[in-house]
């Protein structure tokens, strides 16, 4: 039976290019998204339902049948259609303003309304006690920032109230502590980047966040940002000055760069150890930063180094991005398991990835696919084990 | 007829350690030449001198050159005022065949081939003489047919190059269909400039040149002659004019095509309008900034086997840029593209990135139905395959995007006073046929050049360009001719054919079948000549029963005095002699390519170049079949659709009388099978030993010809 | 006044450059011929067949070769470059840098002295597919056609001991200016193929079967790396199943932003040789639009043939099957409504036309070149004019066609 016709209405596409989708009608549907997609490495319903190519035709003419939790909240935003479409179309813009405007009618997905509503109420995602935020930094003597500070550490969420996560954080600080650097955490007050929210379209609850944020590093005299999470180096780097909030940012990794190659630290201990590098999406693709956490790893002693069959701008996603995090995805369509598998094909003793998110995801696949004596690390915990 | 025969034989190259040079000598010298003089490297300057010096010392009128291929060293063995013959020992003999075997006295294979093809090119040089020009005084005037852009741009160019011009438009004024279009691409492909058409400055430009004439409101009545001779008829109103020309440019352009054939998709209803329609509109500025929808059709009648099958090539530009029309007026239009593939090459795809910036919809499917719906609306069905869903539009306004059908489909526009018709023969739907890869200016009609949409669908810019290229073709008419030389694609060639009248049956076969209409007939049917009409292929020469048909340096008895000169051993002892009559533009060429290979061919085949298989005459069929050769192959070009045929007909003509000869033979109880036509690309160097051995083997299988005696 | 030439010169010996030079010089004018390669024919004589007619371009470029050699107006120079040009329309003055062949000049048989040479430096004209002799005529259809001793010969003593003494060579030949003086220059140098290894989706580097359109042209040519065979080029199997992929580079604001024009015909036409090739060959062509707006007729053709696939879709995968040797192409099919997976023995990526002024810049002052590089032809200041595909991405047909215009233009007043 074929449906009925379906009627466009373009006054939608208008809107969402209103609503930040600006290069919505620059795709010409050639479909090279489709197959770049990492949901055609795994078979399974959203697989079959999610075609960014077709959402870019759906969102152009204005035809119904994009809304459901499988089409428009499959993209990880993991932004390799991004690098690679040839009309330099961003497809996660434009469904970044597909989602906000359905979450702007109230129509959220289920998943998503403990997260949004954290966000407002908690200021972090994971339905985290505002006062415990800087738990993490328990015995480490962290130091708070002050105008004579350098640097920020800013500190994802995830890593602030996750308990695996907490390890990376508390590594982080253990590094640049060792380095000398000039740095400090603001504490309670902070609240998450807005990176996700934005994505999955809760665009009034980032520029609550954001607003938030930008008046509270002015008011405490910040300039410059070391993340932890290279989520919320993107959002600083790319999303603030939007809202007048201009600071200059970098990703921890590019810290410990600077510091080993100033000869501030030195990695000492050997880790004879297999270490395969999973580059984050937004580590790699979105703020193109690819060497720098490979020249890390390979300043540790006795660390032999291995890609994986797709690395670099080449990368596969782990899931995590655009909100991801906080849906279930049915086994089988995990990408986290491509990645684990493809580590154990290679014989690696640790995975290591420079993401909270990708640590989750990662951690997760492999307690499914993975081999016991698989690890997943940060390469800071790396770094802070041998020094 | 040369009758003082230098004969000058290389042994350079590997030549003299394949053969006897002493034996060539000798069958030279048994076919009577003046003189044979050997040389270790004739292409030297040594050598050349050689050869120079015996032309003023012995006052020769012919040089057979026993030396490399006439492809090879052509600009160093020219010597004025003599007849020269390349006699072809190093690719045709030396690399590509083996030296016999010295101590089998019955070896003699290769030995044979090279006396023989000296043989023939002795025989060739006797029957040859060399043609003196004959030239022609020239109006060096050209008359442009069609003042569209095309036109405008032919009589612009052809002006600046020296010529009069006469520029006939049918209309009151110049500019033709450019004349309705609102705006035009620039140059830069920026559509922000989307400018409008310069044509009063096109036109002040020919009314400034004193060199062009216009004359308006005026068809072309008659044309009556030949290239620098063609008396033409210009038909204005009750007025004629005459003026005389050496040649003309085809401009006449296009028409819509008929949207009232495409119903199916709408036209007839309110709303629904043609491209063309929706230009003037524009033009006009009838088109209302209020109209909420608009959909264009692509393909309207384009890439449809119920309509036009062809892509009319600039109706995607032209929708894009209609689109532009109504985004400047109202952004809020909404503009739908229904298309099969946008088509928009080259610079083009900055235009169709551009327009989809503005908010255009564009939709990959097909129109199934427009209909009236409410309030004055059009409810148009779609599919779409982007989606894989049908959509339903509402639109104000349905702009169907027709596309090109060239005025030379219907229209009769030359009025030529031709034996072979009025018009430029057609190739499909309607567009003159030509050589349309490497030669598309060339029409089967000398000195008469199709450019712009009559050629093929194609957009102002290009045709601008079309037609100065044209213009080119049209003014080498004047400069050629007048000297007694041939247009393409023998640039040069001065000989032309003589018809013996008192010896002609007027059968109409040449006049049927020059493929460049050259020959005009008088009311018995006896052949007319139009000496600046003609290509030199032979054709006629080929045709003609009676062999009447000769050119000074190409004749029947020429072709039958090589064959003849050609010795067949007696009886069937060694592997069946061949006789190849060969294409010398594709099929000889890739014989020196199979030579430059190092492949090995049968000795016994024996290869005369003609210049189109066209000019094949049965006769020599018959004249080898009787000197006792077993088997005749022609290597010619392909033919069909895609002919490859540099004189368009010329290999399939000498395929159908070769085939009316195997009637014959069969007939005569003589098998068909000796006489084999194949087709051969100039690339096809590698197949032909293998060619050649098959044939060898199949007349091995049917025995000696029983004429041998 | 300074003085008035009528003489032309075109730089660039392929269809569009040999086209202007017969038809200005058959319009009856003096005409230098400049080439920089050894032999005339550029990017044409390296093509197996022309679409639509299927028919091989020697053919063509004999019938032009035949009007060069029997035209006295006409000057050939091969292993020639345009140095510097000065001057206006009307009166310029061109230096010309023609480099050494190192072959003497009574040289008789091309090809014997150097039979013996083993093939060891990479073939260019096949797209260093295959391996040529140190000292070789280029090809069957080299014009002129006579040997040239390769540059790297210089370089490599090993090379130079082989070749140095045989019959012909001349080690010592230097290079030499000359001075030319011409009243209009026609700039026809035509085009390079897109470098597919920026394309790194493609994996044209990863996997030797992963071709670009020129090289598979050559695969399919008679006297290419093959002899015409069509063999993968890992392993010399039959390349029965070939999937070609359209603008490979093309309409890609990474790459090329505009379309080359030429390639959707290319591949149609490749697609042929894959079906005439192998009574079980199949092709599929991965595309955005089919643009055949020239020879719809010949689209239809190929649409109809039941083994060759037209897929709208842009393959975002290549991968390798190390068990059966296959690549993967992962497609979009978008009118089936669907992804789809095809194992073939070959890819062919459809790589477009890089005009050859992108790369190398016309010597000679105020000279307008697009964003691209193609050089924009300016009617007005006539200064030189563009003749094929540094004009535009064009076909043979068109740049013929062009070449020709560009004749007439050159020539007037």
């Amino acid at each position: 039976m074929p449906d009925e016709p379906k009627m466009p209405i373009p006054e939608l596409g208008d809107a969402v290019v209103e609503s930040g989708g600006s290069t919505l009608y620059q795709c010409m549907q050639c479909g090279l998204c489709v197959t770049s997609c990492p949901w055609r490495l795994v078979e399974g319903e959203i697989s079959e339902e999610f075609n960014t190519r077709k959402l870019q035709h759906m969102g152009q003419l204005g035809v119904e049948g994009y809304e459901s939790d499988n089409i428009l909240y499959a993209c990880t935003t993991c932004g390799i259609c991004k690098i690679r479409c040839p009309r330099e179309v961003n497809p996660i813009e434009n469904i970044r303003a597909l989602r906000s405007m359905l979450v702007g009618e109230g129509s959220v997905p289920n998943a998503y309304k403990p997260v949004i509503g954290s966000l407002s109420s908690n200021g972090n995602p994971w339905q985290g006690d505002p006062k415990t935020r800087t738990d993490w930094a328990k015995d480490l003597d962290v130091p708070e920032f002050t105008e004579e500070t350098e640097y920020l550490l800013f500190v994802c969420c995830t890593s602030c109230y996750d308990a695996r996560s907490k390890k990376i954080a508390r590594a982080i600080a253990s590094i640049l502590k060792k380095g000398g650097v000039s740095f400090g955490i603001i504490g309670n007050e902070e609240k998450c980047c807005g990176e996700s929210v934005r994505k999955l379209g809760g665009e009034e609850t980032f520029q609550e966040l954001a607003g938030h944020n930008i008046e509270l590093f002015k008011s405490k005299g910040v300039k410059k940002i070391i993340t932890t999470s290279p989520h919320c180096l993107y959002t600083f780097r790319y999303e603030y000055p939007e809202l007048d909030g201009e600071f200059e940012v970098m990703h921890y990794t590019q810290m410990i760069e600077k510091l080993i190659e100033e000869g501030k630290i030195k990695p000492a201990n050997d880790l004879n150890k297999k270490v395969i590098f999973h580059d984050p999406c937004y580590l790699g693709r979105h703020n193109e930063i690819y060497t720098t956490p490979r020249n890390v790893l390979d300043a540790i002693p006795s660390l032999e180094r291995e890609e994986m069959d797709r690395f670099g701008k080449d990368s596969i996603c782990c899931q995590g991005g655009g909100g991801r995090i906080w849906m279930e995805t049915n086994p089988g369509e995990r990408f986290g398991d491509l990645r684990i598998n493809d580590a154990v094909a290679k014989s690696a003793n640790v995975v290591a990835t420079a993401c909270p998110y990708c640590t989750i995801m990662l951690d997760a696949s492999n307690m499914s696919v993975g081999k016991e004596d698989l690890e997943i690390l940060d390469i800071a915990e790396l770094i802070d084990q041998s020094l | 007829m040369a009758e003082k025969i230098g004969c000058f034989l290389c042994s350079g190259c590997g030549i003299g350690e394949k053969f006897e040079m002493d034996d060539v000598v000798e069958a030279a010298e048994e076919l009577g030449v003046s003189l044979v003089e050997t040389h270790e490297t004739l292409c030297s300057k040594a050598g050349l001198e050689l050869i120079q010096g015996k032309i003023d010392s012995d006052g020769l009128d012919a040089v057979v050159i026993g030396a490399c291929s006439g492809r090879d060293k052509t600009a160093l063995f020219q010597f004025p005022n003599v007849f020269v013959e390349r006699s072809n020992l190093r690719e045709g003999v030396a690399w590509t065949h083996d030296k016999d075997d010295e101590d089998d006295d019955d070896e003699v294979a290769t030995q044979e081939l090279a006396n023989d093809v000296i043989r023939m090119s002795i025989a060739k040089a006797k029957s040859a003489k060399l043609p003196k020009p004959q030239t022609n005084e020239m109006t060096d005037r050209i008359v442009v047919i069609g003042g569209g852009p095309t036109g405008i741009s032919a009589a612009l160019s052809a002006a600046e190059a020296g010529k009069e011009v006469v520029l006939v438009e049918k209309e009151d004024k110049l500019g033709g269909f450019a004349n309705k279009l609102f705006k035009v691409f620039p140059r830069d492909y920026d559509i922000a400039a989307y400018e409008k058409i310069d044509l009063d400055g096109m036109i002040a430009k020919i009314e400034a040149n004193d060199k062009i004439t216009v004359h308006l409101s005026a068809e072309i009545g008659r044309i009556v002659g030949a290239p620098g001779k063609f008396d033409v008829t210009i038909n204005k109103g009750s007025d004629k004019i005459e003026v005389k020309a050496d040649s003309f440019v085809l401009a006449a352009g296009w028409k819509p095509y008929d949207a009232t054939k495409l119903s199916h998709l709408g036209y007839g209803k309110p709303n629904v309008i043609t491209n063309i329609e929706f230009e003037q509109m524009a033009k006009e500025g009838k088109i209302s900034g209020d109209l909420e929808s608009v959909v264009f059709v692509q393909c309207a009648g384009s890439r449809d086997d119920d309509h036009l099958p062809y892509c009319s090539n600039v109706c995607c530009g032209a929708s894009l840029k209609h689109v532009t029309y109504l985004k400047e007026m109202n952004p809020e239009i909404a503009t739908y593209v229904i298309y099969k593939d946008i088509r928009a090459p080259g610079h083009y795809e900055e235009v169709y990135k551009k327009v989809q910036k503005l908010g255009t919809l564009f939709v990959k499917g097909e129109v199934q139905d427009v209909d009236e719906g409410d309030e004055g609306k059009l409810n148009v069905m779609a599919t779409d395959a982007l989606l894989g869903e049908d959509l339903f539009i509402e639109a104000d306004l349905v702009v169907l995007a027709t596309g090109l059908v060239p005025t030379t489909l219907d229209a009769e526009l030359l009025h030529l006073e031709y034996r072979q018709g009025p018009e430029l023969p057609q190739r499909d739907y309607g567009f003159p046929n030509s050589h349309f890869i490497c030669f598309p200016y060339e029409t089967q009609r000398t000195g008469i050049y199709a450019a712009g949409a009559v050629r093929m669908p194609m957009d102002i810019a290009q045709a601008i360009d079309d037609g100065a290229g044209a213009a080119a073709k049209a003014v080498q008419v004047s400069e050629l001719v007048r000297e007694g030389k041939a247009t393409h694609p023998r640039v040069g060639d001065f000989s032309l054919p003589d018809i013996n009248f008192k010896r002609c049956t007027s059968c109409k076969r040449c006049t049927e079948e020059c493929p460049f209409g050259a020959l005009d007939e008088d009311e018995k049917g006896t052949p007319l000549p139009n000496p600046t009409r003609c290509r030199r292929c032979g054709t006629c020469m080929g045709a003609c029963p009676e062999r009447v048909i000769t050119f000074e340096n190409y004749s029947v008895p020429m072709i039958g005095n090589m064959i003849k000169a050609m010795e067949v051993p007696d009886e069937f002892e060694e592997r069946p002699r061949v006789l190849v009559l060969a294409c010398e533009n594709d099929a000889i060429a890739a014989l020196d390519m199979a030579a430059h290979n190092g492949l090995k061919l049968n000795p016994y085949f024996r290869v005369i170049p003609l210049r189109c298989l066209g000019s094949m005459n049965l006769v020599w069929i018959a004249d080898a079949l009787a000197k006792g050769i077993d088997g005749i192959m022609l290597m010619g070009c392909k033919f069909g659709d895609d002919y490859q045929c540099h004189f368009v007909k010329g290999s399939e003509l000498a395929n159908v009388r070769m085939t009316k000869v195997q009637e014959t033979l069969d007939r005569l109880m003589l098998e068909s099978e000796r006489i084999r036509f194949e087709q051969i690309g100039i690339n096809d160097y590698d197949k032909i030993p293998a060619m050649w051995e098959d044939f060898a083997e199949k007349l091995e299988e049917l025995g000696p010809n029983p004429y041998k005696e | 006044m300074s003085s008035h030439h009528t003489s032309v010169l075109v730089v660039g010996g392929g269809i569009a450059g040999t086209t202007a030079a017969v038809e200005a010089a058959e319009l009856g004018h003096e005409v230098y011929l400049v080439e920089k390669s050894p032999t005339l024919g550029g990017r044409v004589a390296g093509m197996n067949k022309y679409f639509p007619k299927l028919c091989p371009p020697y053919c063509g470029l004999e019938i032009n070769y035949r009007r060069i050699k029997e035209n006295p107006k006409i000057s050939v120079f091969t292993l020639s470059e345009v140095k510097k040009i000065e001057g206006e329309s009307g009166d310029y003055t061109v230096t010309v840098e023609v480099k050494p062949r190192y072959i003497k000049e009574d040289l008789t048989n091309p090809i014997a002295p150097f039979e013996d040479l083993e093939a060891s430096l990479p073939n260019e004209y096949n797209y260093g597919m295959d391996k040529k002799k140190p000292v070789q005529v280029p090809h069957e259809l080299a014009f002129p056609y006579l040997p040239v001793v390769d540059a790297a010969v210089l370089e490599n003593d090993e090379l130079r001991k082989q070749v140095e003494g045989l019959e012909g060579v001349d080690l010592s030949q230097e290079a030499k200016e000359m001075t030319l003086k011409v009243g209009s220059v026609i700039w026809a140098t035509g085009w390079v193929p897109y470098d597919a290894s920026k394309i790194d989706y493609l994996n044209y580097d990863r996997y030797a079967d992963v071709v670009t359109n020129v090289e598979f042209e050559r695969l399919a040519a008679v006297n290419g790396p093959t002899k015409g065979k069509l063999l993968r080029p890992s392993d010399g199997r039959e390349a029965k199943r070939v999937a070609f992929v359209q603008c490979a580079g093309s309409r890609d604001e990474r790459h090329l932003p505009y379309c080359s024009g030429i390639c959707c015909m290319a591949s149609l036409k490749q697609s042929t040789y894959v079906r005439d090739a192998y009574e079980d060959g199949e092709a599929w062509i991965f595309y955005i639009d089919i643009r055949a707006h020239r020879y719809e007729h010949f689209y239809r053709r190929v649409q109809d043939d039941e083994k060759t696939h037209l897929v709208k879709g842009k393959p975002g995968t290549i991968k390798y099957d190390a068990n059966s040797g296959d690549l993967i192409v992962v497609s979009e099919d978008m009118e089936q409504n669907k992804i789809i997976e095809v194992p073939v023995d070959m890819v062919v990526l459809a790589t477009g036309m890089v005009p050859e002024t992108a790369v190398h810049k016309i010597p000679f002052e105020g000279l307008t070149y697009d964003e691209f590089g193609f050089l924009v032809a300016d009617p007005e200041t006539a200064a030189i004019y563009p003749a094929g595909c540094v004009k535009r991405p064009v076909d043979v047909a068109t740049s013929v066609q062009d070449a020709t215009g560009a004749a007439i233009k050159s020539v007037r007043g």
